[in-house]
């Protein structure tokens, strides 16, 4: 049987390949539980397959939804009990009748998405014909909605992270003479982490500058994401208008109150770059993680102002440096730093790994946060890598396309 | 995580163990704002027992510094380990909470 692609279908498929299991095993376990049953399942219905994404004895995966009873069940709107499946026509030659297990009982409850189409079902299946009183259907549609309210969740979530993903740069900025990458692992769907970069013009009016942001608020999930999104914004506003310290300063003026009012706090690293002198205004609001690093040797660029958010206003001012044609400048979030033991003596030990000239500044905010990830990062985990481009006449950006990814 | 609370009358110590995160961040801010609108405002966070601390673990100590001293009180930290010392560092927030050897030097004055 061929079914029509729709809407539900395709949301099922979706969610089939975002879910993690343990958020639905629990209902499931109750429904085996509540129903004596030996099997309980989640089952997602997606354009041809059925997904099995929690279940009690019957293994999760994928199988053609023709062989599936569920996908008849979410083709309706109430629950389907099919006391002995032997006996109905429908389903006395699926795979699952006429071999192991040999389900012959089976109730399912059709469970809707956020599209308000049907997506799968919660079904319990037994090995011996049976029938459910009207409390126990009732109880059936009621896990039913108890699942549907979690997917829901997760599809909020879901799409928190999609719209804080799409919110990062992904592409190289309108500059020459630069190469630059970052990149976020948040630890849920959606975080704190951020990282930003943006042409501005220099307020002197000496011309066209690269501005990178690194932004750390505190905490993590989708109430963290909302606090970062509103300090990228405001600080991307104020920066147009006028230097590093400054925009930092009005940011946090600007942002003082719904950071008080959540209690929460931000910490940022803002750099400002002039592609071709390697002059580099920066603000290090609290965050500490950023460095300048060559073959000679690193150093780090880093002030004594606290993060934004403080029961103390601070007065944030831009310090000065200058990226070399042969330096690296890399910021990292401390979900980077935490694996590394909180310790820049240990933090140094790995740096050659990211110095290899031949590397990209994607490769290189790889290599860091898949080594965060591989060390069990608990936090959200961030890089980002810039270096200047024109040596020996070669304009990386244009080669190398910008790389921002979330959740890879 | 558990903490231990010791109401010594003219200050209270909490001593939060293990890691210090988002799990164990939110019942001691409770507790701490529980007890400032109690009007034991005079706190000591010890932080001998914790390894490990996050964002979320400073933003509680941060939360509860900022009630302390809107009720005219204080909140200190005493004890902290190289982690808890190297991430206060890290964020500048040792100029906001100074921290002390021990909980008997986080007293002096009160």
């Amino acid at each position: 049987m061929v079914m029509p692609p729709s809407t539900g279908r395709q949301e099922a498929e979706a969610l089939a390949r975002s879910v993690p299991a343990e958020r639905y095993n629990r209902v499931v376990r109750l429904a085996q539980a509540i129903f004596g049953a030996p099997i309980a399942a989640l089952n997602l219905i997606g354009n041809d397959s059925q997904f099995t994404v929690a279940s009690v004895g019957f293994p999760k995966g994928e199988m053609p939804a023709a062989d599936s009873v569920c996908h008849i069940t979410v083709q309706q709107d109430q629950v389907l009990e099919v006391r002995d499946l032997r006996e109905d026509e429908r389903f006395a030659a699926i795979p699952a009748v006429i071999g192991p297990p040999r389900v012959r009982f089976y109730a399912g409850v059709p469970v809707r998405g956020q599209s308000g189409q049907n997506i799968g079902a919660l079904c319990i299946l037994d090995l011996a014909p049976r029938t459910l009183g009207r409390q126990q259907r009732e109880m059936l549609a009621d896990l039913g909605a108890l699942l549907e309210h979690e997917l829901a969740v997760q599809e909020e979530m879901d799409l928190a992270g999609q719209v804080q993903q799409l919110m990062l740069p992904t592409s190289a900025p309108d500059i020459a003479g630069v190469e630059i990458a970052g990149r976020v692992q948040p630890a849920r769907e959606a975080g704190g982490d951020y990282f930003d970069w943006f042409v501005v013009n220099d307020p002197d009016g000496a011309g066209k500058r690269l501005q990178v942001v690194l932004g750390d608020v505190m905490g993590k999930g989708l109430a963290a994401s909302l606090i970062a999104s509103e300090v990228r914004a405001v600080l991307r506003g104020h920066s147009r208008y006028t230097d590093v310290g400054d925009a930092v300063v009005r940011t946090s003026t600007t942002t003082r109150h719904d950071l008080e009012a959540n209690n929460r706090f931000s910490t940022l690293w803002v750099g400002r770059l002039d592609p071709i002198t390697g002059a580099l205004d920066y603000v290090d609001a609290g965050h500490g993680l950023a460095i300048i690093a060559s073959q000679r040797g690193y150093r780090r660029l880093f002030q004594e102002y606290l993060p934004l958010g403080m029961p103390i206003e601070d007065t944030w001012a831009r310090a000065s440096d200058v990226l070399a044609e042969d330096e690296l400048l890399v910021v990292v979030s401390d979900g980077v730093f935490d694996v590394l033991d909180d310790s820049f003596e240990e933090a140094e030990t790995r740096l050659q790994t990211i110095l290899d000239p031949g590397l990209s500044c994607r490769q290189i905010v790889d290599r860091i946060v898949d080594f965060a990830v591989s060390h069990a990062a608990t936090d959200d985990v961030t890089a980002l890598a810039v270096r200047r481009a024109a040596r020996a006449g070669l304009d990386r950006t244009s080669q190398e396309p910008a790389h921002a990814t979330t959740r890879s | 995580m558990s903490f231990e609370e010791v109401d010594e009358g003219t200050h209270v110590v909490l001593a939060p163990e293990g890691k210090f995160n988002l799990v164990a961040a939110p019942p001691l801010k409770t507790r701490i704002d529980d007890l400032v609108a109690a009007g034991k405002a005079r706190l000591v966070v010890d932080l001998h027992a914790v390894d490990f601390i996050d964002s979320s673990g400073l933003g509680a100590l941060v939360g509860g510094l900022k009630s302390a001293r809107q009720q005219g009180g204080d909140l200190r930290i005493a004890a902290a380990g190289d982690q808890v010392l190297a991430v206060l560092k890290l964020t500048n927030l040792d100029r906001i909470l100074v921290p002390y050897a021990t909980v008997e030097e986080a007293l002096h004055d009160w």
